[in-house]
């Protein structure tokens, strides 16, 4: 058997999930058309010019409230939502799971922690909801998207924003603070896209944020069978993995350089503090950098729709196995890993 | 391969309370709308912002500078904090770039067969089909 990562989300925070990074990567490609206008200059003429970029920026950052809103109201009065409450907080085996994953890129150690839970091994019970990735996510993520929908309402509204500020300077200074406060988004979601495509298990996409849990099995082998290893040696690399992997993996890493020198010169606007005309560095270099960044982000919105390929397709096969009595044998797997026989054989 | 009985029963939002969390959403964001654009429309041409490509800007208007300390002082912070988390996400990267390398390591390389791997256990993966499942 294969102790495979296992399913923790339920069918509507699977939609969600879906449902905000389509809303936050179109706000991307809007946002950061306008602050990184220098180098995606393409990108803005490509979604309407001025007009149609900062349309389609408040039509999905009105979705992102409404979204945002959402969540919060659904974590309040659920009892499934506040019983999560406990999972999110920090705790000792997050810093424990940080150290031994370095530990365990060093050899220093066998396996990863399972408050890394990518492959951690283990029964599904004793994987915590999040894994230490997950729960700074969920952090950073929050707080950024709260302030980013008040400072963006504020930008919308002038006459609001006139009310606390009496120049259009000061004022200006939002859409700064604004651009500035994405970018730690920004760089996270390239990481978050890298983490959960690049696995080599599960590439070339990791399918538990897409396949609710109740579709997934808990356990693969016989009952009786206590695992002890994650079972990733009964696992077949898929062929392109080692390419994919390296040459996204580079994109990544210049995109999230690129984007972070790109702030520091494009400060919120093509505006940068101390005025300079252009608004910073026409480099060639951060030009490429910064689009690979956002082919990085392009990839995630393609990984994204897959993985609900995936799940219809799923979906398809749990529904043909429940017509016949006996099961076909397969695996809810992504084409990454190609899941060992005997997880067949222990079913019969 | 997971007969349906294998699925576990899970404890999801129940139907009213998504219900609910969308109302609010949808009203809350309807508020938003109303609050941020308004219905005086002459306001809307106030403080526009216009992205250079097609003219205008906003960099005449900052030549006058920001008299609110607090604000240049936000905006620092939050470019050091750009730097700091960036630096930060960039280790996370790498850790994890590092350590799938080890992980794909421990696996079978492609068209590997069951015989030659080190825990042998009776399946033929090369025909595989990336569904698993082709035992007998």
């Amino acid at each position: 058997m294969s102790n495979l990562d296992h399913g923790k989300f339920t069918r509507v925070t699977t939609l969600f999930h879906s449902l905000l990074g389509l809303d936050v990567f179109l706000l991307f490609f809007t946002g950061y058309a306008i602050m990184f206008n220098d180098e995606l200059w393409w990108m803005l003429t490509l979604m309407g010019g001025a007009s149609g970029v900062t349309a389609i920026h408040r039509i999905t950052g009105i979705g992102l409230v409404a979204l945002v809103i959402f969540w919060i109201t659904l974590q309040l009065i659920s009892s499934t939502g506040r019983s999560n409450f406990s999972k999110i907080l920090p705790a000792k085996g997050d810093i424990d799971a940080f150290i031994q994953d370095i530990q365990f890129v060093l050899g220093r150690a066998d396996e990863r922690h399972p408050s890394a839970r990518q492959f951690a091994g283990y029964k599904a019970d004793e994987v915590p909801l999040l894994s230490y990735i997950g729960k700074g996510v969920v952090f950073i993520f929050s707080i950024e998207l709260t302030l980013l929908a008040i400072s963006g309402l504020l930008i919308w509204s002038k006459t609001g924003l006139a009310a606390m500020f009496q120049t259009k300077a000061a004022a200006m200074a939002f859409v700064t603070f604004h651009g500035l406060l994405g970018v730690i988004m920004l760089m996270g979601v390239m990481f978050h896209i890298f983490e959960h495509g690049m696995h080599p298990a599960f590439y070339p996409v990791e399918t538990k944020a897409f396949i609710p849990r109740s579709m997934v099995p808990e356990h693969h082998g016989d009952d009786d069978e206590e695992p002890d290893t994650t079972g990733i040696e009964r696992l077949s690399l898929s062929p392109s993995w080692r390419t994919v992997s390296t040459i996204f993996g580079a994109m990544t890493v210049i995109g999230i350089v690129s984007v972070l020198i790109g702030s520091i010169f494009d400060e919120g606007y093509p505006v940068p503090r101390e005025l300079a005309i252009g608004g910073g560095p026409a480099s060639i270099l951060l030009t490429i950098g910064i689009n690979l960044g956002m082919v990085v982000l392009g990839v995630g919105l393609v990984l994204s729709m897959y993985g609900n390929v995936l799940r219809i397709r799923w979906e398809q096969q749990l529904e043909r196995d429940e017509r016949p009595a006996a099961a076909d044998g397969g695996e809810p797997q992504t084409d990454g890993g190609q899941p060992e026989a005997d997880d067949a054989e222990s079913e019969h | 391969m997971t007969n349906t009985e294998d699925l576990p029963e899970v404890n999801g939002y129940s139907r009213v309370s998504v219900l609910v969390s969308a109302v609010v959403g949808l009203a809350v964001a309807a508020l938003a709308l109303f609050w941020a654009q308004g219905f005086r429309l002459g306001y809307e041409s106030l403080y526009r912002v216009n992205p250079s490509v097609e003219g205008g800007g906003i960099g005449s208007d900052w030549v006058f500078g920001n008299t609110i300390p607090a604000l240049d002082f936000l905006i620092a912070l939050i470019h050091a904090a750009d730097v700091i988390l960036g630096a930060f996400i960039l280790v996370m990267v790498f850790i994890h770039w590092a350590a799938f390398q080890r992980l794909a390591d421990q696996m079978r390389e492609p068209g590997e067969s069951a015989s030659e791997a080190v825990a042998a256990d009776g399946g033929s993966p090369t025909h595989s089909d990336g569904q698993g499942g082709d035992s007998t």
